[in-house]
């Protein structure tokens, strides 16, 4: 058996099982389903140590089968819960319930379970991370930079809030759907970003993040009611900030600004992707902030060489978006866009409206952008100040070391 | 060439936590590791063994059902090798996957007895 063909296997078949398992059981019992399905991969991570079965996904998901006969019998020592039986005992039904398509659909109710308005925005994640991605809480808490113990908190919570609110495991309909879908979106690009511009600190990128993010997006396209433009738009903007990962990152392992990437390591299927999911968005003429952030990303990509970018149209859609959406960090990429083509003036006006500490945990590119714009206006001195502040606050050490580089050019001249 | 047996103990996967993604990545180890010793035509056998120990001891003969309960005596499975030497099986034991969650491997060479 190739084993890059298992990539992920086990990671993806925990969503689904998890998920699928929640469907016939009920969202109160998460707790013995996610112990059901760790176990299954314990047996499986034993007994296939010599050789692995030929079709690996069908064992996993005969093993999820069998479990639902174990969980049953769990849940009936206990006692005090009788799970829902609505939906029948008999083994058809139940098969039906592993059939692609309804997999698929339980991952979905799962998605926007964790999305639910009465949950904590901070604990979404953690919980879709946890439950539709099979991220243990060590892995949760390195990708979201947060201790472990606050991850435990999060996760209890959101438990406690299930049981207490009795929430429902489904997609909502109607009018409620696109405020969840909202929700949604917004999750997923936060697991996207999170990979891409990690956080942690020897790490620059995720790529299983990425993945996973786009792996999530992907199930939203494939269901009737989520099939939407701006989903089509969220999509294409991970497919192209994702053609990019590989070019991100020196063979040193340095981080590699948009200037000086090489851009045959780009990844043309991807951006390709990424256009034809571009023209299913914008069959409607309502835009969303995933359309305009598309639209940047896209532009970014048919420049043949950096020179060649075409910064007046990348600075229109910005525009747009900061009306749709205003957000300190588009002001400061305004300011440093507006350096690329040296109008340093109006650059300041936008240094002007941005105080730093509004960009919170990423306020250390203002500095390095600050020092971009002294350094550009020949005043050296000014440059280096911001610069220093920049590197007191940054964290990851790829980035420190761009900066770092960075201030020994301006201090040789 | 004498015959050896590799003893894996400690590291019960499922009292550790570990990420569908972490088991997995572990699995690979393991399926690397034998690949590796099977290339070398040293691998004469080897199972996993469940954890659940039942020790008879004494001459009452108690019986003591030691699930899972303590980790340390839990023996994961067996590995028997061929090899020249002890130095021969203690190199090929590097690829052993579990040194990093606390586990043991153990070289015991299999006694011949003369016919």
């Amino acid at each position: 058996m190739d084993t890059k063909n298992i990539d992920h296997l086990f990671r993806h078949h925990s969503g689904k099982m998890v998920s699928v398992l929640t469907r016939i059981f009920g969202l109160q019992h998460l707790d013995i389903i996610e112990d059901a399905v760790q176990d299954t991969f314990i047996k499986a991570s034993v007994s296939w140590r010599k050789e692995q079965p030929d079709y690996p996904e069908a064992w996993l998901t005969k093993a999820a089968k069998n479990r639902v006969s174990d969980i049953f019998r769990t849940l009936k020592a206990q006692k005090n819960h009788r799970p829902n039986f609505s939906q029948g005992t008999d083994a058809i039904a139940i098969n039906e319930l592993f059939l692609d398509s309804e997999i698929e659909d339980a991952q979905l109710r799962m998605i926007f379970t964790a999305c639910h308005p009465k949950l904590d925005a901070r604990d979404r994640i953690s919980f879709a991370l946890k439950t539709v991605s099979g991220f243990s809480i060590k892995e949760i808490g390195s990708a979201l930079l947060t201790k472990e113990e606050t991850i435990k908190k999060r996760l209890l919570r959101v438990r406690k809030t299930i049981k207490k609110a009795d929430l429902k495991f489904n997609i909502p309909q109607g009018k409620n759907l696109p405020k969840r879908l909202e929700t949604v979106m917004e999750v997923l690009y936060l697991i996207f970003n999170e990979g891409f511009h990690s956080n942690t600190k020897d790490q620059l990128i995720r790529t299983d993040l990425c993945a996973e993010a786009m792996r999530l997006g992907q199930l939203l396209l494939k269901h009737k009611q989520t099939q939407l433009p701006e989903c089509y738009a969220l999509f294409a903007l991970m497919c192209f900030h994702s053609a990019r990962l590989e070019a991100k990152l020196s063979v040193n392992n340095e981080v590699l600004d948009l200037k000086q990437q090489d851009r045959t390591l780009w990844h043309f299927p991807l951006i390709r992707l990424g256009n034809s999911m571009m023209h299913r968005a914008v069959e409607t003429d309502d835009f969303s902030c995933y359309h305009y952030e598309a639209a940047i990303a896209a532009e970014h990509l048919k420049a043949k060489t950096f020179e060649d970018t075409d910064w007046n149209k990348i600075l229109k859609w910005y525009s747009a978006l900061q009306i749709l959406q205003p957000m300190p960090s588009h002001l400061l990429t305004m300011a440093v866009i507006y350096m690329q083509i040296n109008d340093f003036k109006t650059a300041k006006t936008y240094f002007n409206q941005l105080p730093p500490q509004d960009l919170e945990q990423r306020a250390y590119l203002f500095y390095a952008a600050k020092a971009d714009y002294y350094a550009g206006t020949n005043q050296l001195n000014k440059a280096l100040a911001q610069i220093d502040l920049a590197l007191e606050m940054v964290n990851n050490n790829s980035e420190k070391a761009y900066l770092t580089a960075k201030r020994s050019t301006w201090r040789e001249k | 060439m004498k015959q050896f047996m590799m003893i894996f103990t400690g590291a019960d996967y499922t009292d550790l936590g570990l990420s569908p993604d972490e088991l997995q990545n572990r699995m690979g180890k393991w399926f690397a590791w034998g690949n590796k010793m099977e290339q070398a035509g040293i691998l004469r056998g080897g199972e996993a063994l469940h954890p659940e120990i039942r020790r008879i001891v004494g001459k009452n003969r108690t019986v003591t059902d030691l699930t899972s309960a303590e980790v340390k005596e839990i023996v994961g499975g067996y590995y028997t090798v061929e090899a020249k030497d002890f130095d021969a099986v203690e190199k090929i034991a590097q690829d052993y996957p579990d040194y990093d969650l606390g586990g043991t491997l153990e070289i015991r060479e299999i006694m011949v007895f003369d016919r």
